[in-house]
């Protein structure tokens, strides 16, 4: 371990300098990219992702069976295609973490978060109004230093509200880590925001999408051992971060908006006027 | 790609019209299993587990290999999962579905990666040889909730079985038969298992365990919470979905406990009865010079 967390109890800062409830700077663009219906860019401290979405379109003739799923429905198949199907892939690129591994085809780990971030978002996005159609989502990993999960679902958001497909809210996640490990009577324990590499690899830690303001939780992933008391506070914190994404993600596409306004590559329309644009 | 069979509307609307009302199809209460069996096979280490109708059969064997290079210290130890065309016609060989990839995934994050098994035990000469156990999941019926099901086999098989006892001396390592030497178990450090959320209404706020086949076509969302009898999370993974309070998943966290408890109770009766049957006479049996001959 090149840094031991464990100096969080000295000074209440962690490795980076946060405080327990500070996220990382957060940074995104939309309509990144030209060609695609919607993209966008999402740095979440050193964790950066690119999106694109392609879509809803008529649906390739190859389908994926992992990692796409049709509305709302987690057991069963998209059956008569009612729904549009949402397809997601992910790439992690060769340079985006320390050591140069090659990840396999099958991963399992990428295809589960493939099928989460796929479920997710067709929980959230209007599918039944596209029937025997795709959305494409594809995303690509540039650089890795934690929240990883997180960072994907955030930037999936983003792209699909460029892309213009109708949607109940955002879906927002964050992470939430506890400063010591399993030992049950540690009551001292202080959950943390947002974690990084290091803390992912050393602490307990969960992810949490949420939809929208509501404290409704669309993703929750825990992979490490932790006591159930600590989840409590676990969950609170995150959902209390999800928030704050959501208004940064929030922020980022009415800035977008109001600057497409401004230039003229957009015309003012109606129901833009509560966007609050000077 | 054969694809499975989805509850017509009338067949959906009726399951979910009686769940509203807090009935399910089969009488149970919401947060009631089926009833669970467990028999082990004649040999170590094959378990075979029912909730109802979803049955399960896993067997752990050991076969000496050499170690992974990164790892000189630890043994081998893999899950193996395969869906095979009897549980279900939506089950393609060699092909693995989505059901089939993430239920590998929660057995691996659940038994594997939780550390339920101590794999430094199974380093025999540092290096060069080591324990590679693999336990292999069959599906043989599937009425639901396959994740609770074959998670409670895998633990169950491991618990059970036995290796072969071995020594080394003078750098030769011996591995007995179980004539020559009684088997050893496995260095089990804890036993965790899943229990399995579903969740149907608008808001999922309806959330039922152990679903049964129907029951699972038709829900909105599922959290798979994974604890053992310590009160320790393993792990936990609600995939997308309709999205649930997190207070409500709170609730489900603590009621998961006291079935993890359960589990364990039963897991621990079933395993003393076991040992009691194979040992027939106990020890007095064991001295006696005397056979039936």
């Amino acid at each position: 371990m090149p840094l031991d967390t464990s100096a969080y109890s000295l000074a209440l800062l962690r490795v980076d300098g946060r405080r327990w409830n500070e996220l990382r700077r957060m940074h995104a663009q939309i309509r990144t990219q030209a060609a695609a219906d919607g993209s966008s860019y999402l740095e979440m401290g050193h964790t950066k992702v690119m999106c694109v979405v392609t879509g809803p379109s008529e649906p390739g003739p190859r389908r994926s069976a992992v990692g796409a799923s049709g509305g709302t429905g987690v057991g069963g198949g998209s059956g008569e295609a009612a729904q549009a199907e949402v397809a997601v892939s992910i790439v992690i690129a060769g340079f985006s973490s320390v050591d140069r591994k090659r990840t396999a085809r099958g991963d399992k780990r990428i295809l589960e978060m493939q099928s989460t971030i796929s479920n997710a978002l067709a929980g959230s996005l209007h599918t039944h109004l596209y029937p025997h159609s795709a959305i494409n989502i594809s995303l690509h990993v540039l650089s890795q230093d934690g929240s990883l999960l997180a960072a994907l679902i955030n930037a999936a958001t983003l792209a699909c509200v460029d892309a213009g497909i109708p949607m109940t809210d955002y879906v927002a996640a964050c992470t939430a880590g506890s400063t010591s490990t399993y030992a049950a009577g540690d009551e001292a324990a202080d959950p943390l925001l947002d974690l990084n590499q290091q803390e992912e690899q050393e602490l307990p830690g969960l992810t949490v999408a949420t939809l929208g303001e509501s404290d409704r939780v669309a993703v929750l992933v825990c992979e490490s051992r932790v006591q159930v008391s600590r989840l409590e506070g676990m969950l609170a914190v995150a959902v209390d971060g999800c928030k704050q994404v959501r208004e940064i993600l929030d922020r980022v596409v009415r800035d977008k908006g109001r600057r497409m306004v401004q230039e003229g590559t957009i015309e003012k329309g109606v129901g833009v006027n509560d966007m609050e644009i000077d | 790609m054969p694809r499975e069979i989805e509850p017509s509307l009338n067949e959906k609307q009726f399951v979910l019209q009686a769940l509203q009302e807090k009935f399910r199809l089969d009488g149970r209460q919401f947060d009631q299993y089926r009833p669970l069996e467990l028999t082990f096979g004649d040999q170590y280490g094959v378990a075979d587990v029912a909730f109802g109708k979803t049955k399960i059969l896993a067997k752990a064997s050991a076969e000496v290999t050499v170690p992974y290079a990164d790892r000189p210290l630890d043994g081998v130890f893999a899950i193996a999962t395969e869906l095979s065309p009897m549980a279900s016609p939506a089950f393609e060989v060699n092909r693995p579905t989505e059901t089939e990839v993430l239920l590998s995934r929660l057995l691996e994050k659940t038994v594997r990666r939780s550390g339920a098994l101590d794999t430094e035990s199974l380093c025999l000469v540092a290096g060069q040889k080591c324990w590679s156990i693999r336990v292999d999941v069959h599906v043989l019926s599937h009425d639901g909730n396959l994740i609770d099901t074959a998670c409670f086999a895998v633990v169950a098989a491991l618990r059970h079985f036995r290796k072969p006892d071995t020594s080394v001396e003078g750098g030769i390592l011996t591995v007995y038969t179980p004539a020559e030497r009684e088997p050893v178990p496995l260095s089990w450090l804890h036993s965790p298992f899943c229990v399995t959320w579903s969740f149907y209404g608008d808001r999922g706020e309806i959330a039922v365990l152990d679903a049964t086949w129907t029951e699972e076509q038709i829900r909105v969302a599922s959290c798979t919470i994974s604890l053992n009898r310590h009160g320790e999370i393993c792990q936990i993974s609600k995939l997308g979905g309709t999205p649930v309070e997190a207070v409500a998943l709170l609730q489900c966290t603590s009621i998961a406990l006291t079935k993890a408890k359960d589990f364990s109770v039963f897991l621990d009766k079933k395993l003393a009865e076991d040992t009691k049957k194979r040992n027939i006479g106990g020890f007095m049996a064991e001295l006696r010079s005397e056979n039936d001959r």
